[in-house]
């Protein structure tokens, strides 16, 4: 997977959590994955489809999107309810979307689906035929992990 | 005692006050399929003495609104990507029942088109998410000059 596919979310997920959150996160060390893997709780997923095609997967454990979505709303939220899954999905989107048009800056053309939130204990993804690069990254609130699986479309 | 009009003016010149020249609130129809977003709106625009009169959490829903209600709208916001209808079609929809409709869209990045496109179907503005309070108010006042 081509590189200038990542860096778009990257900073696109700095520069929003730093927006919303008024907080700095720490990137830790890439890594590859090409084969199952496990979800830490909560992951939403957006999907592209045009010149790339793929996915990208927000990821994090409960604790970490309660608060997540308890600073985003400034209350305290202690249950995974409508208005959590809505803030935890509405931070990919704006995520995504910005990523996004920087790619569409650098010459790719495609829309995205709007965003789907999975969230369970002990799931697991399997990619097939494309291989998942991951970001994490590190948050006063917890660690989130950015899941980018993006091809050329053949 | 200070009116409320007198701190609004001092604080909020380049703001969107809630108010209309009569003193009567201004009456908005929220239009997002995000309860987060709604949320969000519902507290910049409360704040500055806007009344939320209705929410919808698709076009379909805002669309009826908007016309269940009518006169009684004066701003919509309109989210563009929502199930059952989207924004663009909903904004069309009410501009044909209504062509002085005001509808400002609240969008991601990423949907320049869908934007463009709606100033072209008469959407008088639109904001970019994430929401700065700031300029939510500075794009809402320019549309309700």
């Amino acid at each position: 997977m081509r590189v200038e596919y990542i860096n778009p979310f990257v900073e696109a997920a700095f520069n929003t959590i730093k927006t919303v959150l008024g907080v700095d996160i720490v990137r830790g060390k890439l890594y590859l994955k090409d084969t199952s893997q496990p979800v830490l709780g909560v992951a939403v997923l957006v999907g592209l489809a045009g010149d790339v095609e793929g996915r990208v997967i927000f990821d994090m454990e409960k604790t970490t999107a309660l608060k997540i979505a308890s600073d985003m709303n400034g209350e305290t939220l202690t249950e995974m309810d409508e208005l959590v899954k809505a803030t935890i999905m509405e931070l990919a989107n704006m995520i995504t979307g910005t990523a996004v048009t920087r790619l569409q800056d650098l010459g790719f053309s495609f829309d995205l689906t709007p965003p789907v939130l999975f969230s369970g204990e002990k799931m697991e993804l399997a990619n097939t035929g494309v291989e998942a690069l991951i970001v994490p990254v590190d948050l006063p609130q917890g660690r989130l992990e950015i899941n980018v699986a993006i091809r050329e479309r053949i | 005692m200070i009116a409320k009009g007198d701190l609004t003016g001092i604080n909020v010149s380049r703001k969107a006050s809630g108010l209309k020249p009569t003193g009567e609130p201004i009456r908005v129809l929220i239009v997002d399929d995000s309860m987060f977003v709604t949320k969000q709106i519902t507290q910049i625009l409360s704040s500055e003495g806007f009344v939320i009169a209705a929410t919808a959490a698709d076009g379909k829903e805002g669309l009826d609104k908007y016309k269940e209600l009518y006169p009684d709208i004066d701003l919509v916001t309109m989210d563009i990507t929502m199930p059952n209808m989207d924004g663009v079609t909903a904004l069309e929809k009410i501009m044909e029942f209504d062509k002085n409709a005001k509808v400002i869209m609240v969008s991601a990045l990423g949907k320049q088109d869908l934007v463009k496109k709606s100033l072209l179907l008469g959407a008088k503005n639109y904001i970019v998410k994430p929401l700065d309070r700031v300029k939510v108010l500075e794009r809402i006042s320019s549309v309700l000059k």
